[in-house]
């Protein structure tokens, strides 16, 4: 697909396009006080973040300013959009847009789609927009039509007048001259014709005739790709390069040394990889993370726990003193290893610099980072740096980061070539931001009738939090801030800022879930220097795991069902409650179970929706089969049922794989994995049946793409723990 | 120079004998449906129709094409002629970030064109060389039945006696 046809876009070219085409714009201020606005009133301080438009040809356009990576987002604000606007869905042309300020995520302040929220903030705002839209359009047709707006309906993009229909189209000119409603009545979840409903995903023809545009579907003339090696321990530089027989390979263009490696340019990308093959390079290593290997490394977690350095960072009631009352202790350490993202669309990115311009072709997560590092590595301005967005193949946070932009960006001007960056899957493996280490230690006091007095844990283990703020502040800090400052803001991580003494991501889930009297919650940075990152649930994803499996342990050591006890410490925490209620009917809990088949249970919280599972699962000859996921999940109104079910499933399969498989190694600071046949991913014939319900609900609605995740590894390691009596108490899970 | 049949019709290509035909096809033929996802053989993203087989290409060297007859997923049909399979695709959408996806229809593809009906185990067994970091494993299989009790469209391209379904 040629660029000129890339439905991508930055916010100079978004406007002259929709200008161009004319008919009616209403932009859409993503606050939670929204209302909408057309372009005529749009005033100087005015920047909305996303666009609806209807053409004269009677053609409606939405502007997307989240990324879609298979979560769903793409058919969801488009169905928002349709229902309020009575359009079909189908009908509606979506655009990825490319980087601009004004497509922030309200709630992260910059342009990133993640914390699964895109439906949770846009919810509102897109249908109030739409809304308004529709009453804009129906009093222009009123009074085209010299007709009272009362006797006027519609359907379908057409307004209905004396059982005649006209398409929105012939109302539009009007509409867009006049100010719009500001709070155009919005339809009652009873009259939905389109949410609520299951329907079929917006992109699912593209993605199934392999028509739709990854980031690595990009191609223009011109254009080379490039293959770059890079220091087997993270955040180590080239020494010395021998390229003299890469350089008379078939193909090759230029050889450049970059900030990380030594990149191969080439008119293919078979003849970029058999020469960067034969490069020989000598690297400078960071010493820190080079000491470090896994056979050993845990210990440096171990100690730390023990150690003087421990911050507190959540306390309730007496904290930690309540143990002082307790009648019996329960304690317990479980362990997480290193994870990788694995996205099945190996990173890459595609820059041409040229004529004081610089275009980047990427599906990333935040499209404004990667433009504020193509701005700085150019050394241009970011209105000369255009990012045109592509669908991604995967992202599970690993998009968030723009290494790979700022890497291709790089290349791009040491070669002098327009150049399409492609890691290997070893290279995906090898340099990830991957899931942290972690280490918890829980202590938990029961009062003399078994129930929950004090909750108390400490987690040991690296921060996400730095690792991010290095791309941020490097990608939005002004241009005149020296990269040695940059770098120092960044790796100081937490104590930036007042009150962010602890990293949230560290800790969340730990704690806030069951209802206990005292709470003491502490913390100590444990930090070999691997990159880590965002990881489909962040914190929730080791902490779900910790603290499902340490509430199973608490149940058993007082004699009781452990589906009974955590209903018994829901009461503070309704939604999770009904959850575990609905759960253990639809899974028939611990009833009429096939012979050595048993149940485990697990519930978690995280970004603002409930999940209770229930695994199915047998163990023969130490192997542990996995016979039935069952799920409930409560996340408010529901936008497509089908979609958050495919969403549970999928965070689900995604989870098992690491309850059963995951685990990155480090030996000598670099990373032992390198692809499929050594960091294995759940395949069909490994996947269990997963039945998932939804909890009717009329409140606002939350977060699917990733709620899904944490409960999983518990609910299967409690199972295994009621068929063998073993607890597993680090991941993955393996019996021996 | 290598000649072989891609998606009905004779192609030449002038590459070093030892490229993948996934590379061959990306970069030279420019036909990027199919995609590139582990380099090992491993994953079935890069996956096209061999004489009928569903096949590794990201491990295969151009020079093993030759004369033969490959399908990819352009082969299978398109937008706007969908084939029964990529139909029940879509009625139940299968695809997430749909990366992946290519390669899972040709191996559906070749399962169906070689048992019209499948058991679960066979699905499994067919399918297991096909990774999906997305987990759509379920509703591919449901998809995989729905078509499988249907006449099937277009599988395998041949102008002659293409036939598929409208949208």
């Amino acid at each position: 697909m040629s660029m000129n046809n890339s439905n991508a876009s930055r916010r100079g070219f978004l406007k002259s396009s929709l200008f161009a085409a004319g008919g009616l714009v209403v932009g859409v201020p993503l606050s939670a006080c929204a209302t909408a606005s057309n372009t005529k009133s749009e005033g100087k301080n005015f920047v909305p973040d996303a666009f609806i438009q209807i053409t004269p040809d009677n053609a409606v356009h939405f502007y997307m300013p989240r990324s879609e990576m298979g979560q769903g987002t793409y058919t969801g604000l488009t169905t928002i959009i349709a229902e309020e606007l009575d359009v079909d869905p189908a009908t509606i042309q979506v655009h990825h847009v490319g980087a601009g300020d004004e497509f922030a995520n309200p709630e992260a302040g910059i342009q990133i789609t993640g914390g699964s929220n895109s439906i949770r903030v846009h919810f509102d705002p897109l249908r109030q927009a739409a809304a308004n839209a529709r009453a804009g359009i129906l009093n222009a047709a009123a009074q085209q039509m010299a007709l009272d707006v009362s006797v006027l309906t519609t359907n379908n993009a057409q307004v209905i007048a004396k059982g005649q229909a006209f398409n929105y189209s012939e109302f539009v000119t009007l509409a867009a001259k006049q100010d719009l409603p500001t709070q155009a009545k919005l339809k009652l979840p009873k009259d939905y014709k389109y949410m609520g409903k299951d329907r079929p995903r917006l992109d699912g023809v593209s993605k199934s005739t392999g028509t739709a545009q990854f980031g690595l579907d990009v191609d223009f003339p011109g254009l080379q790709r490039a293959v770059l090696v890079r220091c087997p321990v993270a955040g180590g530089s080239v020494a010395a390069v021998n390229d003299s027989q890469a350089l008379k390979m078939p193909g090759v263009k230029k050889i450049v040394t970059i900030y990380n490696g030594v990149a191969v340019v080439a008119e293919s990308y078979w003849q970029a990889k058999q020469a960067a093959a034969t490069l020989d390079v000598t690297w400078n290593k960071p010493e820190k993370l080079a000491s470090f290997s896994s056979d050993t490394g845990k210990k440096w977690f171990e100690d730390a726990l023990k150690g003087e350095d421990l911050e507190d960072a959540h306390e309730e009631g007496e904290g930690e003193d309540g143990l002082a009352t307790a009648h019996k202790v329960v304690s317990a350490q479980y362990w997480a290893p290193y994870l990788a993202h694995s996205t099945m669309e190996p990173l890459n990115c595609t820059v041409r610099i040229e004529n004081g311009k610089c275009d980047v072709w990427v599906g990333c997560q935040s499209p404004g980072v990667a433009q504020g590092l193509a701005a700085r590595i150019t050394g241009l301005s970011k209105d000369d740096v255009t990012v045109h967005s592509t669908f991604l193949g995967g992202g599970f946070g690993r998009r968030v980061y723009s290494d790979y932009v700022a890497e291709a960006t790089a290349i791009a001007r040491e070669s002098g070539l327009a150049v399409q960056l492609i890691w290997s899957r070893e290279d995906d493996t090898k340099h990830d931001y991957y899931r942290p280490a972690s280490l918890a230690d829980f202590k938990v006091g029961l009062d003399k009738d078994g129930s929950i007095e004090s909750w108390n844990v400490k987690r040991a283990g690296p921060n996400t939090m730095p690792y991010f703020l290095d791309q941020l502040v490097d990608g939005k800090a002004p241009g005149f801030m020296p990269t040695g400052l940059v770098d120092w803001l960044s790796k100081r991580g937490y104590g930036l800022f007042d009150g962010l003494s602890v990293d949230e991501s560290s800790v969340e889930g730990l704690f806030e879930d069951y209802d206990a009297q005292h709470k003491h919650v502490q913390h100590v940075t444990v930090d070999p220097g691997l990159p880590v990152g965002f990881w489909r649930s962040v914190g929730h994803s080791f902490s779900g795991y910790f603290k499902e499996s340490m509430m199973d342990e608490v149940a058993h050591a007082v004699q009781q069902d452990p589906m009974a006890y955590r209903l018994a410490h829901t009461k503070n925490n309704p939604n999770l409650n009904g959850a575990l209620k609905l759960v253990a009917q639809k899974s028939n809990w611990g009833k009429n179970l096939p012979n050595n088949h048993f149940h485990g249970v697990a519930a978690h919280n995280s970004f603002m929706s409930s999940v209770a599972q229930v695994a199915q699962v047998s163990v023969e000859n130490n192997q542990i089969k996995i016979h039935k996921i069952t799920c409930v999940v409560d996340c408010g109104l529901v936008v497509n049922p089908d979609i958050v079910k495919a969403q549970m499933k999928s965070g689900i399969i995604f989870a098992l794989t690491a309850a059963l498989y995951g685990e990155i190694t480090l030996k000598d600071g670099a990373v032992q994995q390198s692809n499929f046949h050594d960091y294995a991913i759940m395949r069909m014939n490994e996947t269990p049946e997963i039945d998932v319900h939804i909890v009717q609900s009329d409140a606002a609605p939350t977060g699917v793409g990733e709620p899904g995740v944490p409960p999983v590894a518990a609910a299967v390691a409690n199972a295994v723990f009621a068929a063998t009596g073993k607890r597993l108490r680090s991941l993955p899970l393996k019996l021996s | 120079m290598i000649s072989f049949e891609l998606n009905g019709k004779a192609v030449e290509v002038d590459v070093s004998l030892d490229t993948p035909l996934l590379w061959v096809m990306r970069d030279h033929l420019k036909l990027k449906g199919t995609k590139f996802g582990c380099g090992m053989g491993l994953c079935g993203a890069c996956s096209m129709l061999i004489d009928g087989v569903s096949t590794r290409t990201c491990i295969l060297p151009i020079a093993a094409v030759a004369n033969r007859q490959v399908t990819t997923i352009e082969g299978l049909g398109n937008p706007q002629m969908l084939s029964t399979l990529q139909q029940a695709w879509v009625e139940n959408s299968v695809p997430q970030c749909g990366y992946c996806q290519s390669g899972q229809l040709v191996s559906a593809s070749a399962l169906l064109n070689s048992n019209p009906n499948p058991t679960d185990a066979e699905i499994d067994d067919a399918m297991s060389g096909n990774i999906c970091r997305c987990g759509t494993y379920p509703n591919i299989k449901k998809a995989i039945k729905a078509a499988a009790g249907q006449q099937l469209g277009v599988q395998t391209f041949d102008p002659k006696a293409t036939k598929g379904v409208e949208v």
